[in-house]
């Protein structure tokens, strides 16, 4: 069964469009995980510190804090530093790439779901220690 | 004193001129108009226009639509520019904020926003989602009073776009500086699109209905001419010049050719030779004097063709640059689009002798006939304030017999020279008779000539009852 060596991840969604936000929210919950959306980076930040995910997945272009803005603020916070990102972008996919060291993995919209699930299994299956 | 209000610039041609300038700075504007009517094209080639001079622009949506749609559905315009995006425009959704956290949350995300963004100008998409979610009207009005104050605050403009038609009563509509209101209107068979600025505060806007297109270039409006131009761009003094017609035996009948400046109307039924005539006078086209021929029949290649068959050479004319054809086919065209696209071609080339063939063809673009009067003296008061001699050609049904009434009694008035060519038959033979009804500050005879055609070009003669033709004395 596929789902038999996956772990349950808690799993950070950044979206202020929230029709991606909860159409990728079930795609992940039916992959078995548990999945928390923020509307945008800033709330995305705060539930990150609080529930202390296994992965965050965040849009680029949102109010109030950018998902870039939030990649560099895990980045420069101790705590959270080693957490894996995925970028999930429209049209910025050229300005984040500039800052590709801040993401694991980088996705156009619209993207291959397969693809994202299989960049979601590998980002929450490694121990951060491993990375 | 008067003061001038700094001005936001649309980016959308015409648009400017309509508003008095463009849109006032920090003020807020409603934009309103069913699916489909251009608001987002609209707003968003005012937006990436504002982005390509350098001004950041916050465009908040609250719908559905993903902005991956929305940037899918821009990116066939010209204007879309896709190193702009997360840069100097940023799209965000307020949705969630909206359903979770309610109008107050939106309001304090707006304000946070804008200034993050240094925001020049902030397009709110979807008023209409705003008031559903309001549980008063109160609630709207603060609402909007807020945004606005706010974005006046730090000089942003304000665009609301909402797809209702907002009455003047609507709390909305009494609080902002101006609405804009775009329609796509079944008339007969066909749609138009029309844009009216209900509502300009501190700033003069042209009234009444200005139609629109959209194309791959995104919104292009056409102030309606007598709007836009209620008095000529330049106050030129009249000139007592004559330029030449180009048909033999002619100028000397009309004290030495058509008065420089004046709009000549040539009627005539099909085939009396209204073209040939017209070619004939733009055949004298130089660098001193650029012709324009603004047709709507015959395409250029058959104008050239039919020139040639009478020993005019119109090509070399083309390629020197003394001489345009522009063909407009008498398909869907839009009258005030015509002569916005007739005066800048005049004024690119400093025409000096134009031919417009015919009148019918604007009249025919027109969706209301009852402003043809205003149009055509709008449009006759500049050229002849550019100081351009015109020839219209009006078709008229009656083939052969005397000359009717002008179709267009009103339209005559505005005119200078009245000329009519028409068929007679004679025996088994028909002629081509011409005659002078009006000229203006000239005197003509006022009898009945006959017009020949030879590889030399037309020429006129005296003709008399009988039919028999005498050379006429200069």
């Amino acid at each position: 069964m596929e789902s038999e060596d996956n772990e349950v991840a808690l799993i950070v969604v950044v979206d202020d469009e929230f029709l991606l936000a909860d159409y990728l929210a079930s795609l992940l919950t039916d992959e078995g995980h548990e999945v928390v959306t923020a509307a945008h980076g800033r709330a995305g930040l705060q539930l990150i510190r609080e529930r202390k995910p296994a992965l965050v997945i965040t849009d680029f272009m949102m109010p109030l804090m950018t998902g870039l803005e939030l990649a560099q603020a895990l980045a420069a916070d101790a705590e959270l530093a080693d957490l894996p990102i995925i970028l999930v972008t429209g049209g910025q996919g050229l300005i984040a790439r500039d800052h590709g060291e801040l993401f694991d993995e980088i996705f156009d919209k619209p993207y291959d779901q397969s693809l994202m699930i299989e960049a979601v299994q590998r980002l929450t299956a490694a121990p951060k220690t491993e990375r | 004193m008067v003061e001038h209000l700094t001005r936001l610039t649309t980016g959308v041609s015409g648009l400017d001129a309509i508003l008095g300038g463009g849109f006032v700075e920090g003020a807020s504007y409603i934009i309103q108009g069913s699916p489909g009517a251009g608001k987002t094209i609209l707003s968003n080639q005012i937006a990436f226009s504002q982005a390509a001079s350098g001004h950041p622009v916050l465009y908040v949506t609250l719908l559905a639509e993903t902005h991956d749609r929305l940037f899918q559905s821009l990116s066939t315009l010209s204007y879309f520019d896709n190193t702009a995006l997360g840069d100097k425009i940023k799209y965000v959704s307020v949705f969630q904020c909206l359903r979770d956290e309610g109008l107050d949350s939106v309001v304090k995300l707006i304000r946070e926003e804008t200034q993050r963004q240094s925001a020049r100008l902030l397009v709110f998409d979807g008023l209409l989602n705003a008031r559903d979610r309001a549980e008063t009207e109160l609630d709207v009005k603060t609402f909007v009073a807020t945004i606005q104050s706010q974005a006046a605050f730090v000089g942003c403009t304000v665009l609301f776009l909402t797809s209702t038609r907002l009455q003047e009563s609507n709390p909305e509509h009494t609080m902002v500086d101006g609405v804009l209101d775009l329609s796509d209107e079944l008339i007969g068979e066909r749609t138009f699109r029309r844009l009216q600025v209900r509502k300009s505060r501190g700033s003069a806007a042209l009234s009444g209905f200005h139609q629109f297109l959209i194309d791959d270039n995104g919104v292009t409006v056409f102030p309606r001419l007598e709007a836009f131009l209620p008095v000529p761009s330049i106050n030129a003094p009249p000139s007592s010049a004559r330029i030449q017609t180009g048909v033999n035996g002619l100028d000397q009948l009309i004290g030495g050719g058509l008065p420089e400046g004046s709009v000549t109307i040539l009627m005539g039924p099909p085939g009396s030779g209204k073209t040939s005539l017209s070619l004939s006078f733009f055949s004298l086209a130089s660098a001193s004097q650029p012709a324009l021929y603004f047709g709507f029949f015959e395409t250029p290649e058959r104008l050239i063709m039919k020139a040639s068959s009478f020993g005019l050479a119109i090509d070399p004319l083309i390629s020197s640059g003394a001489a345009e054809i522009i063909w407009n086919p008498l398909t869907e065209n839009i009258m005030d689009k015509l002569a916005h696209q007739l005066l800048a071609a005049v004024k690119r080339s400093g025409v000096k002798r134009l031919i417009i063939d015919g009148l019918n063809g604007f009249e025919r673009a027109a969706v209301t006939p009852g402003r043809l009067v205003e149009f055509f003296a709008s449009l006759t008061n500049e050229l002849r304030a550019l100081n351009v001699t015109t020839i219209m050609t009006w078709e008229m049904r009656e083939i052969y017999g005397k000359a009717g009434t002008s179709p267009l009694p009103d339209i005559s008035a505005l005119l200078d020279n009245l000329l009519v060519v028409r068929s007679e038959k004679a025996a088994s033979t028909t002629r081509r008779l011409f005659s002078v009804l009006k000229l203006r500050n000239s005197t003509f005879k006022p009898s009945d000539f006959e017009l020949e055609f030879s590889a030399s070009g037309l020429s006129i003669s005296c003709a008399d009852e009988s039919g028999v033709t005498e050379p006429e004395k200069g």
